[in-house]
């Protein structure tokens, strides 16, 4: 008996002190409670955790290490075993920049058929889209119709319609035949257009400019929209011309359209243009089209597997994609 | 006297705004015609024999053959794989749609400790190139059992499918995000003085309104998913898994190429993205110029 209440007695707790504790609780239930939104991004926050942070780190740590893929290399638990796996410093990217002269020669020719595409691709769609998207903003009749057929090309940037453009670039193609048609048979690509070290570049750029002007009217259509008509009543009053317009009044104003349609750009030629020059080219002939994320993909799953250069060279093109957006993104707030 | 001066001055103005009009007309047809063509193209030479395929540069075949086309279809097993690239497409458009449904809405309706943080740290993952990661995806998937010589086509396709819906994530959040910002703030209160908890806000008054979003966010995933070809040839490693791009490149491996056989394979791959595209254009184009427009 005497036992048990001292136990009691132990347990119990100055009523000041329980109440002090309840009002913990609550406070605790309320943090809970106030930070129950938490819960809606917690499915995407497993999924960022595994397939997205993880693969960041281990890709930044596998670009210090040299691994030829087989066993050896982990990161949980942290494991390199020689000779399969070696810790290589900054060596990787050593090699691609400067050290080794093949590898080096070849990295810095696909970095520039990179840029080479960055720009032709981004003054090339801006060129064809804007006053596309000018015509398509006064085209009252068949609008919807227009509009339509322009944006077929958007729904196809896959393997199905860069057969289509190898077809029509073949030697015995329809863009051959319709030079000479044309009656300008001696601009022929005789090896056909993807075969010729001086023009495939080029013919993959048109494919690139083809699919990405439709997004690119769509986004300047709707800006347009949002232009007031009373400028252009304004502007025709003075006796503007209609490059004057388009230089005075639509240009300025759909800047912050055209800032977006830059960033996708660059986006879609330095990341995304692998998989279609993989799919058309495969970087030839002889390296006249490869590409950086070619390369990165050769050294991951080519032939000869070095991982640790694929993610050296993998996270400098990271590095360009950043610089490039920040450049961008302050380049626009600047002058807005 | 006056009214024929006036008519003729009307007529003047009208004939100045009609030739412009009508270059700009002619523009957007010969532009319209450059788009088609490739599909038009596309689909004479799937219609043209082996030897006219090569020779002729005639958009209308000398003689419609759909054998090409039939054969390609049935012999080579298209609807099978068909049917695998509808599974892939579908379950990346439906976790890309709820996954991102809700992380957009717990970023834009709700507020938690480190929300921006999340938010940043999501978007900083839309600059990584896909390229980056795909080694560490790959070894990350075998250590997981999810590929190789183990897996089940199941267990394939789940590692297949939930990489491509965390690269589809940062844009989905931002377009959910910002569609679910700009809803009236009167609509979250109303539902909240009726007792409706925050998930029932999500579920039965925000979901239902965020459609054209929805529609842009699944056909812009639909059309990626469908077309890609670089990670699943990565990841499967069994023929009778393939998606169509896989069995595509596959189709002919012989030292010549038939064209017409490629066509054919090329049109029955596109056809199900193009009805998917007439069908939900029209929210696509709003959805698409509004979320970026307004981001």
């Amino acid at each position: 008996m005497a036992q048990t209440s001292l136990r009691a007695g132990q347990v119990t707790t100055p009523p000041q002190i329980q109440l002090v504790r309840k009002k913990y609780r609550r406070t605790l239930r309320d943090v809970l409670k106030a930070n129950s939104g938490f819960l809606f991004i917690v499915p995407a926050i497993i999924i960022f955790l595994i397939f997205g942070l993880y693969t960041v780190i281990y890709s930044v740590v596998l670009s210090f290490f040299r691994w030829n893929g087989f066993g050896g290399f982990s990161i949980l638990p942290p494991s390199c075993q020689y000779p399969a796996c070696q810790f290589a410093g900054l060596e990787n990217y050593q090699e691609f920049l400067y050290k080794n002269p093949t590898a080096s020669a070849f990295f810095w020719q696909g970095l520039g058929n990179n840029l080479i595409m960055m720009v032709a691709v981004t003054v090339g769609t801006v060129v064809i889209a804007l006053p596309l998207a000018v015509a398509l903003n006064r085209a009252v009749r068949g609008q919807a119709f227009l509009r339509l057929v322009m944006m077929l090309p958007m729904v196809t940037a896959g393997i199905a319609i860069y057969y289509v453009w190898t077809f029509i670039y073949n030697s015995d193609g329809l863009l051959n035949a319709a030079l000479k048609l044309a009656g300008l048979g001696v601009l022929q690509a005789q090896a056909g257009w993807l075969g010729d070290p001086s023009r495939a570049l080029g013919a993959l750029i048109l494919v690139m400019i083809w699919g990405g002007v439709p997004m690119t009217v769509l986004l300047y259509l709707a800006g347009l929209q949002t232009i007031s008509k009373d400028l252009y009543e304004a502007a025709a009053l003075d006796g503007a011309s209609a490059l004057q317009k388009l230089r005075l009044i639509i240009w300025p104003l759909l800047r912050p359209v055209t800032v977006i349609v830059v960033i996708l750009t660059i986006n879609s030629t330095l990341q995304q243009s692998y998989e279609m020059v993989y799919l058309m080219t495969n970087g030839g002939p002889a390296g006249h089209t490869s590409v950086v994320g070619l390369q990165i993909f050769n050294y991951g799953f080519g032939d000869q597997r070095q991982l640790g250069i694929a993610s050296a060279m993998a996270w400098l093109l990271f590095i360009g994609v950043f610089g490039l957006a920040l450049l961008n993104l302050r380049v626009f707030r600047s002058k807005d | 006297m006056k009214i024929s001066v006036a008519s003729d001055t009307l007529r003047l103005k009208n004939l100045q705004r009609a030739i412009p009009g009508t270059v700009s007309y002619a523009a957007l047809i010969v532009y319209g015609l450059l788009s088609v063509y490739p599909f038009l193209w596309m689909i004479s030479s799937s219609l043209k024999s082996s030897s006219e395929v090569l020779s002729s540069q005639s958009l209308i075949p000398a003689q419609f053959r759909f054998d090409v086309i039939v054969s390609v279809w049935n012999e080579l097993g298209f609807w099978k794989y068909f049917t695998n690239s509808m599974i892939v497409t579908a379950a990346v458009v439906l976790g890309v749609v709820v996954v991102y449904s809700l992380a957009g809405y717990g970023f834009a309706r709700t507020s938690f400790w480190g929300r921006d943080f999340f938010f940043l740290c999501f978007l900083g993952l839309l600059l990584v190139p896909g390229v980056t990661v795909l080694i560490p995806l790959v070894q990350l998937l075998r250590a997981l059992g999810l590929t190789g010589h183990g897996a089940s086509q199941m267990s394939t396709y789940t590692g297949l499918v939930l990489p491509m819906i965390n690269g589809a994530g940062p844009l989905a959040i931002f377009l959910f995000r910002n569609y679910f910002a700009r809803m009236p703030q009167e609509l979250h209160d109303a539902a909240r003085v009726d007792g409706c908890t925050e998930w029932g806000i999500y579920w039965r008054i925000f979901l239902p309104l965020a459609l054209p979003v929805i529609a842009t966010i699944a056909i812009m995933n639909f059309i990626a998913s469908w077309n890609t070809y670089v990670w699943p040839s990565i990841v499967i490693n069994n023929d009778d898994w393939f998606t169509l791009p896989l069995k595509l490149k596959d189709l002919d491996l012989q030292t010549v190429i038939q064209w017409n056989v490629r066509m054919a394979g090329s049109l029955i791959t596109t056809i199900p993205i193009i009805i998917a595209f007439l069908l939900l254009q029209r929210y696509y184009v709003r959805g698409v110029t509004s979320g970026a427009l307004k981001g």
